[in-house]
């Protein structure tokens, strides 16, 4: 368990220390910055900086974790992610204000197409129904093989990946998760419909929309597995694992699509992003925009329905109290 | 395949974005490219275009529709209208019209556009006009 651990680690380490080159190049540390700064001397200081901090904590959480007493294990395992992303998004933060007075504001005439038909999402947006029926399934296969779940079984495992909590075969404690991942897939679905019709047209709006359908996909496999755990003994560190099998293609391959260059930046205006993560802007109608602190969308914060989409997340994970045993 | 009348907005222009929108409506309105029966698209979809607020978009329809361009029916958007060209009673209009050219004009040249570029487009817009 510990290596599992150790790789979940080196992946999130990996993501961070990649961070700096995953945006357009005209931005660095969410900084608008001309294309060849990153080559400058403030540039190149500024990206070594940062990752000289991350690998120092991966380096410390990987030894950290190998090293521990077992006793120990559980609470390290928790403390080095919350570590990493803490240190991360403060040096970050810290290159972000170090680099502020480098920005430029960019600035090209917006147009918008007179057209009144109604907005089209493309066909595979159809797909965004698929994690429903990976779940129907599932719930299809414990119902038909009811009587062979076990009257117990483990539902949560410590860091050693020794089973420490249990739940007795009911209605509740079989298909909890199955519910609980029907919700959260509703509301990626959700995100997914908000984000197309929320943001502006571009390119980048048709990739964010497979992204969120990936995503859900993700969640929907996931939650499948973890539900039928106990009929089929997969080991625990094949569910741990299986995210960044999924994960790391599809950053990739977005990565690669949103890298395209025949699409401007969006000129959104310097002032109203916060440390350049946050956009606040009251006169722009949209409510996701391009992300400057790497590839995506984000939600504009002054517009009502961003809170309304954080606001049922919020509910969706409260509910998991009740809906899973 | 035809392409779709577009609007477009400068925010760096220093213009206020609800001029830029009705000048740009009216711009096609009067060429033609926008004719009667056409609905408009919705205020929320040319806010969002435009990165502008939903205000700023509703504002520029009603001032269009004040002057007789557009009939905003609630829950249909914006259509466009047959427009019954306003009688001019006298000359006057030749001294606003001729100041506000001057103007513009002054403008452009003191962004450093030559003055012959500047001609050379009055000439061309004025073919236009005699359409």
């Amino acid at each position: 368990m510990r290596w599992v651990l150790c790789a979940v680690y080196l992946f999130m380490g990996a993501l961070l220390f990649a961070l700096p080159n995953m945006t357009r190049r005209e931005l660095l540390f969410a900084v608008p910055v001309p294309r060849d700064f990153r080559e400058s001397r403030a540039g190149r200081h500024a990206i070594s900086v940062f990752r000289a901090v991350i690998a120092c904590v991966v380096l410390a959480g990987v030894c950290a974790v190998l090293l521990s007493p077992v006793e120990l294990l559980g609470a390290i395992s928790l403390a080095v992610p919350a570590v990493l992303l803490l240190a991360g998004g403060i040096t970050f933060y810290r290159q972000n204000r170090k680099l502020a007075p480098s920005a430029v504001q960019f600035s090209r005439p917006r147009e918008a197409e007179l057209t009144a038909g109604p907005e089209e999402l493309p066909q595979f947006a159809w797909l965004a129904a698929g994690p429903f029926l990976v779940l129907a399934a599932a719930a299809r296969f414990l119902y038909v093989n009811w009587d062979r779940i076990p009257a117990r079984f483990a539902v949560h495992f410590n860091a050693s990946g020794q089973p420490d909590r249990w739940v007795e075969r009911t209605t509740k404690g079989v298909y909890g998760p199955l519910v609980f991942a029907a919700e959260l897939s509703a509301w990626f679905a959700v995100m997914a419909l908000a984000g197309w019709f929320g943001s502006r047209r571009s390119r980048s709006r048709t990739v964010m929309l497979g992204g969120m359908i990936a995503i859900e996909y993700l969640m929907g496999f996931l939650f499948a597995l973890i539900a039928v755990q106990p009929l089929l003994g997969i080991p625990v560190w094949m569910i741990a694992v299986s995210p960044i099998a999924v994960l790391a293609p599809l950053i990739i391959v977005m990565i690669r699509k949103m890298s395209e260059p025949s699409e401007p930046m969006d000129p959104t205006p310097n002032e109203c992003w916060k440390a350049g993560i946050l956009y606040y802007n009251p006169n722009d109608a949209v409510l996701f925009v391009e992300k400057r602190d790497g590839y995506g969308y984000t939600l504009n914060f002054s517009n009502p329905w961003s809170w309304a989409l954080l606001s049922s997340l919020a509910l969706v994970i409260a509910s998991a109290r009740w809906v899973i045993a | 395949m035809e392409q779709s009348p577009r609007i477009r907005i400068d925010p760096a222009s220093g213009v206020p974005a609800v001029r830029q929108i009705a000048d740009g409506l009216r711009v096609l309105l009067v060429e033609g490219q926008l004719i009667p029966g056409t609905d408009l698209p919705s205020v929320r979809r040319v806010a969002m275009e435009l990165g502008v607020h939903f205000n700023t978009v509703a504002e520029a329809y009603r001032q269009l529709a004040s002057e007789g361009w557009l009939d905003l029916k609630h829950g249909r958007g914006a259509v466009v209208v047959e427009r019954t060209v306003p009688a001019v009673r006298n000359g006057a209009w030749v001294e606003d019209f001729r100041n506000r050219l001057r103007g513009l004009v002054a403008q452009t040249r003191a962004q450093g556009i030559p003055a012959d570029g500047i001609a050379a487009e009055l000439r061309a817009m004025a073919k236009v006009v005699k359409r």
